[in-house]
């Protein structure tokens, strides 16, 4: 008889475990939520070549919800703790997570999955890269009642091609952040012929076509172009495709993530020391805090901005850097990083655009969502950031040069304001012309509306000299 | 049946080994070993630890390759084809150490004897009629070597003595042509012993039987010629009387070695 | 005498339970989209069909063809770009050929197939580490292919895959109930293919393979042969979690058959067992719940990500139970039974659980 019990005990084993998943499940769709309530999902990447930047990403946008939005940080040293007492126009905000990418599709669309249909979001600010970007944006397309503010992301096509109605970018992508770069080197260089090595994937293409549309309009050549894989680790076979060093006038180096500094120790074997002149960048010459095996040998090089101007002088980038260090001061956050501008901006347009709509989401957010923005490195249009038709940021940007710094390290410092800087350089990208490629954009003579407005800045101060 | 019968001392020999060497490095496992097996002969192959008798099955069966010489088997020479088309050919074999398919039943063990000389080795579907024919074969092969009677347990679960049952079963329910077994008592109680040599002595007699067997009792009632190899060569070859008589045998095997074999039973 | 009456044992009281669960979690799983909660239904659980299906191929090989492949996940992802390149038509990344979306089906299902032939061909000659080494080096072709080749992909992969389903599936954002039947039935069927398969001759023989290929060889069989069709019918397998994957989640991109996804799909199959088929589906059940609901746990010693949580739960799930989570109920069972007085029943039972299911 006994023995009878023990074995029906034995089967219920099985039922007993899917009773508990079962009652879980229960628990977890009856997580009442109040409808008053405007849930909001921040996402960034955790893991992967920008997991470094995630507590910057949160810190930006939650900087813009202390300031405008009566925000609580849980702790000063890590946004990512959360935030409390977000209201707006009278509704609490809540945000319901951070999402956690790694650079990569499947991780994004998984995240979003889980920010907006799981946790409910209403609106997401995010994400933080290029290829995250264009699958939220598709994403994007298919869920036109929620709200999707880009954090940083560089490709064109959330935008310009794919560029759905409830998306939004307030700041430049990888071409625009190159623009002006290009008519440096052929101003300020004097190069003529230059080849170009861009990483093999959508946001080194973006990023090349910055500079190649620049260089080539104002006049230049580009000889050759060679595309390694991206984190290739012997880049000595694609470096040997570059052109001697006597036979162009110079390199655009457009190898970012892990490969910078092999790259260039790569051209080091091949041709001898690397010559600063020698040498434009796109961001990655001066990633974040400066890669240690790279910038040392690149001092006196001109590279491409990221949107930001670290040590602008103006009121606007004065008050900007001051609210940063009020709310998140105590963290050490470089607040000139453009992931943290970037995701500042996304977060300072949500709290304008909820208050216009009183509290309201879906497409009545989508029309409040300000048309343009007080932003702090912008200095062009008053001092506002416009969003063209596509709701894409038309932006100044700020050329850049390795110096050595006042301790003897290299440093950033911006040397050029080109302004107003728009996603289409004018008219030259276009829906329906080929996205950025191996081959795209071809090498063609344009006048950019920058051309001949580019400015000299010296000390952090724009001056009236016209550089390019 | 007659065929064995029939079959004068001048028949073709169903296996016939040329210059048959294999060495493993600087070792020659097997050297310049001459065999004719006529169909229907019993023919144990005997020899001391490391005389060559496994590898020479080895590469007879197909197992490993022959670093020199022909093997003929049925008429053909097979020296370059692999182990599958011999036995397709008609040749099984067992192993000194049975090499079961531990995860499966006794009867699924028996079942891929069967399907393994048959066609229809890559059929994916069951077909109930076809797969109940199959096994009743398994079945009757399993009754054979008198393991029927676990016939649904995992081979891996089973006992040594079982595993020597289970893998007489196999090379019987392929029904070969050439029956080659290496050690088939070792491990076997006197009582299965007992049960072996009737199971060998009542063999179909067109079946040839080759047999590897340092139990003298079973190789010399069972065997009609017999092999002595040593060192890889082969070094006397005759009848069972013969062997018995020759001294050289006594002095390597017979005296020495295989009188202190543990399991020896009645020896000579 | 039925023709079935060969089965190897009458079905034991286990058997018997556990055909019982499986009917109540059908039952409950069929209805579950009328009461259930929208995002266990887009998302969890057609998340968990699909990632079984893509497990099970993996089990199969494992646990009857003794082949741990690497390269199921590059197989899955091969069935998910070839329908995106042939199906989407536009403005989409990726060779947009607009084909009718069921042929579009058929065709990646047989491109893959043909594909699984080939790897099946070339590394059926190999075992252990070495074969280990070969499906790895495909899922690494399969990521660079991808990545690189522009005109078929690029990193940020093809999106609209989901824009050109077939009438039958739908729109899978605004009608998820219909993907999450489809994929479902497409789980049931595998399941029960891979039940068949496993007691004809070639699923038996395929069990042979795995214990001993070279005493294949001398009973007649052709091995390489075996393992390549094993692989072949593991491909065609992966191929269709593939599409569903590609209706799913509508865009597929390198990173989905990198080797963070490769990793994944193993990690599936080792929690769910790799022993039986069943074990496809729970590890992937317990792969995307945890992955989803085990996020904001922090632990203070590890800095509290989460990623180091889920791999220590992994970890925990592994060495409580190295056959996973079906091996722990087999061996719940039997310690239940155990204690009961029924021990040495018990202990018989737990000395014959083979593979065999
Ligand atoms: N695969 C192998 N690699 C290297 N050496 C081997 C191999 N197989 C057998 N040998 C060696 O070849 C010689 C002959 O071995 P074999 O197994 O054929 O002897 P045997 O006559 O069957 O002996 P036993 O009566 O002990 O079974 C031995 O010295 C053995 O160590
Ligand atoms: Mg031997």
């Amino acid at each position: 008889m006994g023995r009878l019990r023990g074995r029906r005990w034995r089967i219920l084993l099985p039922f007993a475990a899917m009773a508990i998943v079962a009652a879980a499940i229960a628990a977890s769709s009856l997580a009442a939520h109040s409808a008053s309530v405007i849930r909001l999902a921040i996402m960034s990447d955790c893991k992967g070549a920008f997991g470094g930047a995630y507590e910057l990403d949160i810190g930006g946008a939650e900087a813009a919800l202390a300031q405008y939005a009566h925000g609580k940080p849980v702790s000063s040293k890590k946004p990512s703790a959360g935030m409390t007492g977000i209201t707006i126009a009278g509704h609490p905000v809540k945000i319901v997570g951070y999402g956690c990418g790694n650079d990569t599709v499947p991780v994004a669309i998984s995240e979003t999955k889980r920010l907006m249909e799981q946790l409910k979001a209403d609106i997401m600010i995010g994400p933080l890269s290029g290829d995250e970007a264009v699958t939220i944006a598709h994403y994007a397309q298919k869920h036109p009642t929620k709200t999707f503010i880009i954090g940083t992301a560089g490709s064109q096509d959330p935008t310009l091609q794919i560029a759905p109605k409830n998306m939004f970018r307030y700041h430049g992508d990888g071409a625009q952040w190159n623009a002006g770069t290009g008519i440096l080197a052929y101003k300020k260089l004097g190069w003529r012929k230059a080849a170009i090595i861009m990483d093999d994937y959508s946001f080194g293409w973006t990023s090349a076509a910055g500079l190649i549309a620049d260089f080539c309009g104002a006049g230049g050549k580009i000889v050759k172009r060679v595309f390694p894989p991206l984190n290739t680790t012997d880049y000595a076979p694609y470096v040997q495709q570059l052109p001697a060093p006597s036979k162009v006038d110079g390199y655009f180096w457009v190898v970012g993530g892990t490969g910078t500094g092999p790259s260039l120790k790569a051209y080091e074997s091949a041709y001898g020391k690397v010559d600063p002149k020698k040498f434009v960048g796109n961001l990655f010459f001066f990633f974040q805090s400066g890669f240690a095996d790279v910038a040392p040998r690149l001092i006196g090089a001109y590279y491409g901005g990221f949107g930001n101007a670290p040590g602008l002088k103006t009121a606007g980038a004065k008050q900007y850097e001051a609210t940063m260090k009020k709310w998140f001061g105590p963290a050490g956050f470089n607040v000139t990083d453009s992931f943290v501008y970037n995701y500042f901006n996304a977060a300072h347009a949500l709290v304008i655009g909820l208050t216009k709509s009183g509290g309201a989401l879906g497409a009545s957010l989508n029309a409040s969502l300000p048309r343009s923005i007080k932003a702090g490195y912008q200095v062009s249009n008053g001092g506002q950031v416009k969003l063209d038709s596509n709701r894409q940021a038309i932006a100044d940007q700020y050329p850049q040069q390795i110096v050595k710094g006042p301790d003897g390290k290299p440093a950033a410092k911006i040397v050029g304001y080109v302004p107003g800087v728009d996603q289409s350089f004018g008219g030259f990208f276009k829906k329906t012309s080929p996205p950025p490629g191996r081959s795209q954009p071809p090498c063609v003579k344009h006048k950019f509306p920058w051309a001949g407005h580019i400015k000299a800045v010296q000390n952090g101060v724009i001056t009236k000299k016209t550089i390019g | 049946m007659t065929e064995a019968a029939a079959h004068a001392e001048s028949a073709e020999p169903i296996l016939r080994l040329r210059g048959v060497g294999r060495r493993f490095g600087g070792l020659h496992a097997v050297s310049d070993v001459d065999l004719d097996v006529i169909p229907g002969e019993r023919r144990a192959i005997l020899g001391p630890n490391g005389a060559g008798k496994t590898t020479l099955f080895n590469v007879v069966a197909g197992d490993l390759p022959v670093t020199s010489g022909r093997i003929e088997l049925f008429g053909r020479d097979v020296t370059r084809e692999p182990a599958r088309q011999r036995a397709k050919l008609g040749l099984a074999r067992s192993y000194q150490q049975s090499r079961l398919f531990l995860g499966l039943s006794v009867e699924d063990n028996i079942f891929l004897a069967i399907v393994g000389v048959g066609r229809g080795h890559l059929r994916p579907v069951v077909l109930p009629r076809k797969d109940a024919e199959l096994r009743a074969r398994a079945r009757e092969a399993a009754r054979r070597a008198a393991i029927d009677g676990r016939l649904g347990d995992v081979v891996g679960a089973l006992a040594h003595g079982e595993h020597r049952q289970v893998a007489l079963a196999m090379a019987l329910a392929a029904e070969p042509k050439l029956l080659m077994l290496d050690e088939p008592a070792s491990g076997l109680s006197r009582g299965e012993r007992q049960l072996l040599t009737e199971l060998l002595l009542a063999l179909d007699a067109d079946i040839t039987l080759i047999l590897i067997e340092h139990d003298m009792d079973i190789a010399l009632r069972v065997a009609e010629r017999v092999t002595m190899m040593h060192e890889g060569r082969v070094i006397v070859e005759g009848t069972p009387a013969e062997i018995r008589a020759n001294q050289l045998v006594h002095d390597l095997y017979l005296g020495s070695h295989y009188g202190s074999e543990p399991e020896g039973g009645a020896s000579g | 005498m039925s023709p079935f009456a060969w089965h190897p044992r009458p079905m034991s009281e286990k058997n018997l339970v556990e055909l019982v669960i499986g009917v109540t979690l059908l039952l409950f799983l069929a209805v579950f989209p009328v009461f259930g909660v929208g995002y266990w239904v887009s998302f969890v659980l057609t998340q968990t069909f699909l990632i079984g299906i893509a497990a099970a191929s993996l089990v199969f090989l494992t646990a009857y063809g003794g082949m741990v492949s690497l390269a199921q996940t590059a197989l899955y992802g091969i069935s998910a770009f070839a329908l995106g390149n042939m199906v989407t038509k536009g403005a989409v990344k990726g060779l947009h050929l607009g084909l009718d979306p069921w042929l579009a089906v058929v065709l990646a299902i047989a491109i893959t197939t043909a594909i699984g032939l080939v790897f099946g061909a070339v590394a059926s000659r190999s075992a252990g580490i070495y074969f280990l080494m070969i499906t790895l080096t495909y899922a690494v072709i399969a990521f660079t292919f991808f990545g690189q080749v522009t005109q078929v992909s690029g990193f940020s992969g093809i999106a609209g895959i989901a824009d050109r389903t077939p009438a039958l599936v739908g729109d899978p954002v605004t009608q998820p109930n219909r993907l999450y039947y489809i994929a479902l039935v497409t789980a049931l069927v595998v399941y029960f293919a891979i039940r068949h398969v496993v007691r004809t001759p070639f699923g038996i023989s395929l069990q042979g393979v795995r214990d001993d290929p070279v005493r294949m060889g001398s009973l007649g069989y052709n091995v390489a042969l075996h393992r390549t069709l094993a692989f072949t019918f593991a491909a065609f397998i992966a191929s269709l979690a593939g599409v569903l994957y590609g209706w799913w989640n509508g865009v597929i991109a390198p990173d989905n058959v990198g080797l963070g996804a490769t990793v994944d799909l193993l990690i599936v199959a080792v929690i769910g067992g790799l022993g039986r088929v069943e074990g496809a589906w729970l590890g992937a059940f317990a792969f995307v719940v945890i992955n989803n609901y085990v996020r904001d746990v922090s632990v203070p010693v590890l800095g509290g990500s989460f990623n180091t949580v889920i791999g220590l739960i992994f970890l925990a799930i592994v060495i409580v139970s190295p056959s996973g989570l079906m091996g722990l109920w087999d061996r719940l069972w039997d310690a239940a039974g155990y204690r009961e007085g029924s021990g040495p029943r018990a202990a018989a039972a737990a000395g014959t659980a083979g593979p065999q299911a």
